[in-house]
């Protein structure tokens, strides 16, 4: 039975639907990652579980138990704010033990559990510290101890990276990380940080819009993506407007703009269909002779910049169009120079076919 | 289940009880006076319009002493600005030493009680042993020597600058801080130069704090009785004359000027609560100047940037210096010079020591005062502080607590002495008849001003410390909502507690204007100078105000200290 449900959960503001029907559910012990651009609802799914805000539609359950209408402090449910709320007027020792003072568990016991748990995260020799004397990471680890000490189940995070720096982000995700998992506690982690989604979840929710786009594990979402928006959301890739021509066994045949033909090998378009196809970067190879089974156009280095490790280059094919093609610097190999010609080469099998979207392909892309 | 239902009913009953002790101890005061006007109209046109000797004489000397009181505030306010501004912005932007101290100046005039402030400004310009001692005079100027040009007293122009001008940097300081320096930035990398830049990005954007700073000074000015009291000489504002003719048991009369006052302190606070909020729409619609006097203004301002960095910085400073400092200094040298006995006659009977303890015996007088004014400026702010905590939080969480915080700008921009008459009305023996003048009517009347101050302070303190967000997490940790408010808001916003419980004692302990009209025979340390110098009585009227300057300063202390963790 899954430990968190939310089932046809709808919430507005005004007149502003902020979530439209959402259904979600999160395993015992499962790190789940809810992504999505600003104003998605990310932060309003949190709340709603937390108690802090309740739900004009739909139902919530915690454990099996339906919890609308259940205060926040009753729902075991520990919201982690992006720079994690300690109480800046408590040392730490306070701060871990406030969940269990305030449930009037006896003196004896506090002391015990909060020792315990400020041992287990290597804080037993700060507790006498307030929060503004700590670091970043030791932040979040008194954060996450007086969740585990209020007896929480369940962690919310809303953003937990957000005011830190790049390098201390990284180090600080894969703590969090194995922190959860070693007191099998279940994590929602809201972020929009799709390397980081991708980094620490069991399973992400793609939110846009206060809907769900799609919901699976990080490899499924970025190898299988259900949308445009997903793919490029996550990942990142080229989409090229197109029409299918034509239709076989092995697959279909693409008419893009200035009469380019491109195969791809997906089957399920109807010929004459408006469609989009996606190709990610790093399925672009750039060379000089054409390349058996692939896709081989022409095309012009419009561009080149060095992104560590790899080459990013913004390659113009004949009818205009603009591909980005990542190609990984090896050994000795020397990157192309602007105004090379090059042959574009892509396999059919890396080509994704989405129907053209109603409301424009711009929109899909660029709603992040 | 049973305790969520007793939680919920905990915070109704709550919440109803603090909007009904509001209702009563704070609205109701302040409206009274109105609708005793409208009740007894019948009165109020027989002794104001149709009086059968007089005529409507009174309604005559309503307008005269209006229009001057207005002619006041409106110079005041004019000046305030046109000094104000810079020193906001030079407060909120540089870093200087000695700046704190610059700040403490400026708050001051907030803190003294005006009467004693009052009487060292009119010493320091009036008398020999002021200003005029260093040229030899008996005198820099007369007490009711008129600036040309706006006809107004120098003396008490002087009082209600002093008095007004924290309102104004204050306020407008604290908003420039709010606005983020890179506009600024911006403009001058552009081209523009500094004046430019003020005038076209700054100036515009810190407009409301400009707004509501003019609308305080303005109403202080209105309603200011203390000082003017003092030093008005022969002319009239509209605070005295309610305070005149309310000892005169002109009670119709003065309702009705009083209720005037409250009309037009609420015709000023409307429009400027309106323009604060919608502040956005009308920001953009800005006048269109021709391109190319724009740009000859650009070039002028170009030139003045330059020339006139300097003058900016320092002119504000020597009017606060010359407001503020000088006078305190003066009082509190004239105390040790008068202290055994005059200096220019040397008789004894002139000096501090024999007014105190001689036959007229005023340091017993002063000692009983002191008592009545710490006890009702105790009792006053621990009842409004009773009121104010809840309300502070209903305002914050309520929708209709926007409305709430307006009304409470009310009792801040009513003149006093209005104040004063409405509570004497309204509870005296002449409205409900519960208490008689005294100290319980002053505390009735001082809990009315000490609720805005005291929950203005508070919600300073909420909402620039995130309470919100350390409540909600301490909800999550397991803390129902009362022990939530308890463990985490309460102590959180404790500086503001303190700082409003401090601001609000001092406010009482200095409040003269609305006291005058209800304190009957218990007076308090403020009125207690009016009399002195009523009486002629200078040497123990300068000992008071140096008390009471001293009694300030060490609570302005206390309030720095508080502040400043």
């Amino acid at each position: 039975m899954p430990l968190i449900e939310l089932v046809n959960v709808t919430k507005r503001f005004g007149k502003i639907v902020a979530l439209n029907c959402i259904n979600l559910s999160v395993e015992d012990g499962e790190y789940l990652c809810v992504l999505g651009p600003t104003g998605a609802g990310k932060t309003t799914l949190l709340r709603l579980i937390a108690g802090l805000i309740e739900p004009d539609e739909g139902e919530i359950y915690i454990g099996g138990r339906k919890v609308n209408g259940i205060p926040p402090e009753k729902r075991n449910a520990v919201y982690m704010f992006q720079n994690y709320a300690l109480f800046p007027h408590m040392d730490v020792w306070e701060n871990v033990s406030f969940g269990p003072t305030i449930r009037e568990w006896e003196p004896r016991r506090i002391n015990d559990v909060t020792s315990e748990i400020l041992e287990m995260v290597r804080l037993g020799e700060r507790k006498d510290a307030y929060p503004h004397e700590l670091s970043g990471g030791m932040q979040q680890r008194v954060a996450l101890a007086r969740g585990i000490a209020a007896g929480a189940r369940i962690l919310l995070l809303d953003e937990p990276f957000g005011a830190l720096d790049a390098r201390l982000r990284v180090n600080l995700r894969t703590q969090l990380r194995s922190l959860v998992k070693d007191q099998g506690l279940t994590a929602i982690h809201v972020t929009h940080d799709q390397e980081e989604a991708l980094m620490v979840a069991d399973r992400i929710a793609i939110l846009r819009e206060g809907r769900i786009e799609q919901v699976g594990s990080p490899q499924e979402i970025y190898t299988n993506p259900k949308s445009i928006f997903v793919m490029s959301f996550v990942g990142g890739a080229n989409f090229l407007e197109g029409i299918v021509s034509k239709v076989n066994k092995f697959g279909s045949e693409i008419k893009l703009r200035g009469g380019l033909c491109i195969r791809v090998s997906d089957q399920s378009r109807d010929v004459g269909e408006r469609v989009v196809v996606a190709v990610r970067r790093e399925h672009i190879s750039l060379g000089k002779s054409r390349r058996r089974g692939f896709n081989n156009l022409l095309g012009e280095i419009e561009d080149a910049m060095f992104v560590g490790g790899s080459m990013e280059y913004v390659v113009k094919l004949e009818n205009d169009m603009v591909l980005f093609s990542r190609i990984l610097l090896e050994g000795s190999s020397k990157p192309l120079r602007r105004g090379e010609i090059v042959i574009v080469s892509f396999h059919p099998r890396e080509c994704r076919v989405f129907g053209y979207p109603k409301r424009g392909l711009l929109r899909e892309i660029e709603a992040i | 289940m049973t305790r969520k239902i007793i939680s919920i009913d905990l915070s109704r009953i709550v919440v109803s009880c603090t909007l009904i002790a509001f209702l009563i101890f704070v609205v109701l005061p302040s409206f009274y006076l109105i609708s005793y006007v409208f009740l007894r109209w019948d009165e109020v046109w027989y002794e104001v319009f149709a009086n059968p000797i007089i005529g409507d004489e009174n309604w005559r000397q309503i307008i005269k002493i209006l229009l001057f009181s207005f002619r006041l505030s409106l110079s005041t306010v004019a000046f305030d600005l046109a000094f104000g501004i810079p020193l906001a912005y030079v407060l909120a932007r540089k870093k200087f030493p000695g700046k704190s101290l610059l700040e403490d100046l400026v708050t001051l005039p907030l803190v003294i009680p005006t009467s004693g402030f009052g009487f060292a400004t009119l010493i320091t310009w009036t008398s020999s042993s002021g200003l005029g001692g260093l040229f030899g005079s008996a005198g820099l100027i007369s007490m009711n020597t008129a600036i040309p040009l706006i006809n107004v007293p120098f003396v008490l122009f002087i009082v209600h600058v002093a008095l007004t001008f924290p309102y104004v940097v204050r306020t407008v300081e604290t908003k420039i801080q709010s606005i983020e320096e890179t506009y600024e930035i911006a403009s001058r990398t552009l081209g523009a130069s500094s004046l430019t830049t003020f005038r076209r990005i700054l100036l515009p954007l810190s407009m409301p704090g400009v707004f509501s700073g003019a609308v305080l000074a303005f109403a202080r000015s209105l309603g200011e009785t203390g000082a003017t009291l003092i030093v008005s000489g022969v002319s009239t504002t509209a605070s005295i004359a309610i305070v005149r003719w309310a000892s005169e048991f002109k009670l119709s009369t003065a309702a009705f000027m009083g209720s005037l006052l409250v009309l037009i302190a609420w015709m000023i606070i409307l429009p400027a609560e309106i323009y604060v909020s919608k502040r956005r729409r009308f920001s953009r619609r800005q006048l269109r100047i021709p391109i190319s006097l724009s740009m000859k203004i650009v070039k002028f301002e170009r030139f003045l940037s330059r020339k006139l960095s300097m003058v900016k910085d320092i002119v504000p400073l020597i009017i606060v210096v010359t407001v503020v400092v000088i006078p305190i200094a003066v009082v509190i040298s004239s105390v040790t010079l008068y202290w055994s006995a005059d200096p220019y006659t040397g008789r004894i009977e002139g000096g501090v020591i024999y007014q105190l303890f001689g036959p007229s015996r005023y340091f017993s007088l002063i000692i009983n005062a002191t008592l009545t004014s710490v006890i009702a400026a105790f009792i006053s702010t621990y009842i409004a502080m009773c009121i104010s905590i809840p309300l502070s939080f209903i305002i914050e969480r309520r929708r209709y607590g926007r409305i709430l915080r307006t009304i409470l700008k009310v009792p801040m921009i009513i003149p006093t002495s209005s104040l004063g008459l409405s509570v004497l009305l309204l509870w005296g023996p002449s409205g409900l008849g519960l208490v008689d003048s005294g100290i319980w009517m002053i505390i009735l009347t001082h809990i009315v001003f000490s609720v805005p101050v005291i929950v203005e302070s508070i919600i300073a303190a909420y909402e620039g410390s995130g309470v919100q967000m350390y409540e909600e997490t301490a909800r999550t940790l397991g803390a129902n909502a009362y022990s939530a408010i308890e463990a985490v808001s309460l102590p959180l916003i404790k500086g503001g507690i303190l700082t409003g419980f401090i601001l609000s004692f001092t406010h009482s302990l200095g409040e003269t204007g609305a006291t005058l009209i209800v304190m009957g025979r218990d007076a308090t340390i403020p009125v207690l100078v009016v009399n002195m110098v009523e009486a002629l009585a200078i040497p123990a009227a300068l000992f008071t105000s140096t008390y009471l300057i001293i009694l300030s300063l060490i609570m302005l202390a206390i309030i720095r200290i508080l502040t400043r963790r």
